[in-house]
Formats: structure tokens, sequence, C-alpha cells
């Protein structure tokens, strides 16, 4: 029988077991629902737990037992169910609290939903540990943390120091969130304390509009308008360079990318800072501009803080922009408009093509990847511990 | 219009910090207060009572232009302080709140320290000349608003943390920190229990001795424990204004008297 059959069949007795499990409870109470302690549906949602529950647990045993093809499978299953299903009709009567069965079952299914999530970070960072490790048995670790040249040779003997990509992929962050901050917690300040609501209700869906834009249009933008400009205005004139992919580049068009995150969050946050405080510095004779600085934003800023942490992850992650905009050369450089690249991008180019997975030069992908998750995950610590800091100052 | 002027107390010859004469609010459409005529005399409490929603609120908030901040608002009439009219295109709302306190119905200390809540006003508009300056202040504030006892060994710890009725005393010494000349309170005991309650009223009675107090209060009890002069709003008219003694005893408006005896509002 095939898995398919197995779940139509399932869904057919579930559905025949709720009526059943309903109709039995009426016919317990003599037709009589209040002589009942829980509602007659209780009754019913009770029979389809108790077949479904063992039912699944069996199929999804048997996947991880790597059994599931196996024609016995589906009928041990259903054979579950059947069984499970009758003891619910079986446990039928006015005493018996089907509502508590239920919501207890119910209360399982969303422990179970948040255990998934949990596991599967935890199953992602295992998965990255292991490559990494096999990384670090053909490659020495000191060569790769403090190493300054990044040059992979599929022949073997390659260089694979992080630095310049780490370095990269700082530089890069920094310009974009040195472009974001400012213009999206300026926009947020204008749109929470200034702009009318006829404004507001135009302006904040355009900005957020730009957190729509699939990034490997920012990085065409980035390609044939932000890189040619930033060369021959800012890079020639200034004797800087000739390159139309640099450093530069991808920073600004980063930038614009994340202001929607920065400015929406904000926004947000500002908007949640009591009005009884701006209030209260309105009536001590602060001007508007005096309320937001010294009441408003401060209250705001575990928040704000939170938010360009959030912004900052996601220009760390991100990889399209900085192949158009910043090239693939890894290059530990002072010099803005030269081409770098991030170490997303490295991960992308070590993977893609004919790839052995026993080389380092492509387990060196894994090792980039879990500096880069050790990378978010110290950000995001940081985030919670800057905003809890505050709170406890604060409240 | 039935204005009643003050004849025979004291206060009488207190001199008149602001005058209202005609004044209507408008929110949108809606007609909140109808042709009132109020004169706040210096160094007094002035209770506003009323069933709710009959526009004591609002006029407070137009004798120091707070109601500015709403859109829809308008006010038309003429207030003056000190015979100034603070409608004036000249006057800067801003200015005019320095000199106008407010203190709110709910405390509202910021989330800064105890010391930088009563600073704020002083540093706003640079009321002190240097460190020692600005602690002065701020211990006669909180020591003004009864509350330096409690506070003076936790100057840096957040306002926050305080109880009410703690919070609602370092906003009245917040507010009395940039020395106003009239401190406008919006049922300032309307959050706080009996015992904060007393306490601020008290203070309430100390602070007359240097500034004009309007007070807007839903306790007619405590109107007329804390007040000199009183006035009854009714639908945002101005029913009856005079002496709170004479008012509590001897109203002279049918209305009036219904309320303070329970019957309407």
């Amino acid at each position: 029988m095939t898995l398919g059959m197995v779940f139509l069949i399932l869904a057919a007795l579930a559905l025949a077991g709720f009526f059943l499990g309903r109709g039995r409870a009426l016919a317990v109470a003599g037709g009589d629902a209040r002589r009942l302690h829980s509602l007659p549906s209780y009754f019913g949602w009770q029979a389809v737990l108790f077949l479904a529950l063992p039912a699944l647990g069996l199929t999804a045993l048997a996947a991880f037992g790597g059994v599931l093809r196996h024609p016995a499978t589906g009928w041990v299953a259903l054979g579950l169910g059947v069984i499970g299903m009758g003891a619910a009709l079986w446990n039928t009567g006015t005493e018996v609290r089907a509502r508590n069965i239920v919501e207890t079952c119910v209360k399982g299914l969303l422990i179970l939903s948040s255990f998934i999530a949990i596991a599967t970070t935890l199953g992602i960072v295992l998965s990255m540990l292991f490559e990494t490790g096999q990384f670090f048995r053909q490659y020495q670790w000191t060569d790769f943390f403090f190493g300054t040249v990044w040059q992979p040779n599929f022949r073997g003997g390659s260089d694979l120091g992080i630095l310049p990509l780490l370095w990269g992929t700082l530089y890069i962050s920094v310009i974009a969130l040195l472009v974001a901050v400012p213009i999206g917690l300026f926009a947020a300040i204008y749109m929470s304390e200034y702009a009318g609501p006829k404004f507001r209700s135009f302006a904040k869906p355009a900005i957020e509009m730009l957190a729509g834009i699939p990034t490997i249009v920012y990085g065409l933008f980035a390609l044939i308008t932000v890189g040619p400009m930033l060369r021959d205005y800012f890079a020639q004139p200034l004797g800087l360079g000739t390159s139309a992919s640099s450093v530069m580049t991808a920073g600004l068009v980063m930038g614009v990318m994340i202001i929607p995150f920065v400015s929406s969050l904000s926004d947000d946050i500002i908007n949640a800072v009591p009005q009884s405080l701006r209030d209260g510095s309105l009536g001590l004779g602060a001007t508007q501009s005096e309320t937001i600085r010294l009441v408003v934003l401060p209250a705001a800023l575990p928040g704000i803080v939170g938010a360009v942490l959030l912004a900052a992850s996601r220009a760390v992650g991100e990889t399209m922009i900085v192949v158009l905009g910043a090239g693939a050369a890894a290059k530990l450089s002072l010099n803005p408009f030269e081409a770098m690249t991030t170490m997303t991008v490295k991960i992308v180019s070590q993977l893609t093509g004919d790839t052995d997975f026993a080389a380092p030069e492509t387990l060196v992908a894994f090792a980039l990847g879990l500096t880069l998750f050790v990378f978010t995950l110290g950000l995001n610590v940081l985030a919670l511990y800057i905003v809890r800091k505050y709170r406890e100052q604060y409240e | 219009m039935n204005v009643m002027r003050q004849t025979d107390d004291a206060t009488a010859t207190a001199e008149i910090k602001i005058a209202a004469k005609g004044v209507q609010v408008y929110y949108g459409d809606n007609h909140a207060i109808k042709d009132v005529d109020v004169d706040i005399a210096d160094r007094t409490v002035t209770a506003f009572i009323g069933p709710s929603g009959c526009g004591k609120s609002t006029f407070l908030r137009c004798l120091n232009r707070m109601n500015d901040t709403i859109d829809i608002c308008r006010v038309e009439g003429k207030i003056t302080l000190d015979g100034e009219d603070i409608y004036d295109k000249r006057v800067d709302p801003v200015q005019l709140r320095a000199k106008v306190g407010m203190v709110f119905q709910k405390p509202n200390p910021f989330p800064k320290s105890i010391y930088d809540n009563v600073a704020y006003g002083p540093r706003i508009h640079g009321l002190a000349r240097g460190k020692a300056e600005l602690d002065e202040i701020v211990e006669n504030s909180l020591r003004r608003a009864a509350l330096w006892g409690e506070v003076k060994d936790r100057l840096n710890a957040p306002g926050t943390g305080l109880s009410g009725g703690q919070q609602q005393r370092l906003c009245i010494a917040r507010a009395v920190a940039t020395s106003p000349e009239v401190l406008l309170m919006d049922e300032p005991c309307s959050a706080l229990d009996p015992i904060a309650t007393a306490q601020v009223e008290e203070l309430i009675d100390e602070l007359r001795s240097r500034f004009a107090v309007v007070i807007v209060t839903h306790s007619m009890q405590q109107a007329a424990r804390v007040s000199q002069k009183t006035a009854f709003f009714h639908l945002g008219n101005l029913v009856e204004f005079g002496e709170t003694g004479q008012i509590f005893t001897n109203p002279r408006d049918p209305r009036t008297e219904s309320y303070i005896t329970g019957r309407i509002g």
C-alpha cells in the first residue's frame, strides 16, 4: 500500500471517527448534551486524535528508521490508528473529561512545534560543525583564522586565510550601516513625530517597498548605475582607482536596501513611546525637537539598537549585491574604491561548479558559514544585552 | 453666563493672573467649550469641577496652549497672562509653557534618573549657571514637592522605579523646577491611593504660597479641601464660578446644586 493511500484512508477514518465519537457521546448522554462533562464535539476530536497520533507517529518513526517504503508500514499504521480510535470510542461517558484530553493533546502539539524549530537550528549547527571539523583536519586552523591571503587552488596548495573575507564583510557592512542608520532613523523620526497621517499613509508603504525588491535587482543597480558613477565622479578624479566594482558601491546599495529595516522598526518603536511622556516634556516648555532628542529617543533606544543590529545581520549575510557591486577579489585594503569581497560570496563560489566534498577548498565553505553564524549570533547576543541593560535602567 | 465674582474673601485682594474672556474651543465640528469667562487669581488654588466630558480638562489645556498639539482643535476668544494675550502670534507657546507648568493625570516621569527628571526643565531653559546651581535647583524643587527626604540618597535611581505617589510628586517637582508662575494640574490624584492623595493635597496647599494653582478634579471633597475658588463646568458651559465655600454651601445655579448633591454627573 502506498503512503498516499494510507493518508487518504486515515483522512476518511478521521472524518468518520469524528462523527462516531460525537454520536456515541450523545447516545451515552441520552441525547442531552448537558449531562456530559465535555461538549459532544470534544469526543469527536478525541477519536480523531487517538486515530491520527499513533498512525502518524509510526509513519514518522518508519521514515527515520528507513522502512517507510516497506509494504507493512502502512498496514501497521492503519491498525494502530484504528485501535486508538476504538479506545477513544470506548472512553466515552458522562464523566469522561474529553475536553481536557483534547486540550492536553493540543498543548503537546504546540510543544512539538517549538521543539522542531529549535531542533532545526541545532541540526544546522551540528552539520556545520561536523563539516568544519573535517576541514580543520586537513587545514591548519591558525592559517585559516590568521591567514591574510585567500587563494584557493583546486590542484592543492591553496591559501585559505579568512582575514581578507572578514575584512571585506565588515567594511561593506559598516558602510551599509553608515548609510542606512542615519537615513532610516531620521525617516522614522519624521514619519512618527512630524508627518501628517496623509503623508504617512503614503510614505511608509513606499519605504517598505524597498525591502520587497529582490536583492539581485539591487545588484544590477549597483553594477550598471552606481558602480560606474562612483568610478567616473569620485574614484578616478581622486585617483583612487579605476574599478567600477568597489566596496563603496556595494556598501551604498546595501545601505539603501536595509533602510526599511531600520526605519520601519524604529518607526513602530517610536510610536510605542507613550504620548504621556511627550506631553510631560512639552508641558515643561520643551520644543518638539528637544522632546524627541531628550525623551522619545532615549526611551526608544533599546528597540532602535535592536533594529540596527537586525539590519546589521542582514548586511553581513547579503550576497548578491556584493557579487555584482564589489566583485569577487579577496583583498585586504583600506581604499573603499577597490574591489573586495565577502564571506558569503566565497561560500557560493567554493560550492559551485565541479566540487569535491573531501577537498579543503570545498570544505572551507562550511568553516566560513560557521564563522558567519557565530558572528551573527554574537550580534544578536549583543543586541539582547544592550536591550536588557537599558530596560533595567528605565523600568 | 453666570459668572460670580468674588466679593468678600481675603483672596479678593490677590491680583488676577490669568483672565479668560469668551473662550470657545472646537474639536473639528464639536463645540467643546462655549463662551467661558474665568479669572484665575494669583497665589490661589482654583478648582475646576464637573462631570466627565464637561470640558474642564480641555479648558485647562487652553491655559498653556497644550491644545496646540492637537491638529483638529481650534481655540477662540481671549486668554491673557499678566494682561498679555497668550494666543497672540508673537507669543511662543514653548516659552509660555515654561511659565505655565503642567502636571498630568497619570504620573509620567521620564525614563531617566530622579535627578535628570527634575533637572530636565532647568537644563532646557538654561536656568542654572553650573553644576552646583543645578544641584541646588533640584534639591529645592524636590524639597518643595515634599520628596527630598525620600529620594536624597538615590538621586541616580530611575524615576520610574518610584511608587505612584512618589512619581506624581516627582512630576510636581519637575514642573516646579522651571520656576513657573502658574501650575496647572489635570486630576493629579486620580491614579493615587488615599495616603498619596493626602500628601499631594498638602503639597498643593503649600505651592499656593508661590504660584497660582489650577486643579481639575473629579472629587468634590478634594475641591472643597484644597481650593479657594471653584468653577463648575457642565456640557462645555461654565455654570458657576465663585468662592469654594459659597459654591459648596450655597450654590446659586440649580445645576451646580444638582451636581454637588450627586444628582447629575
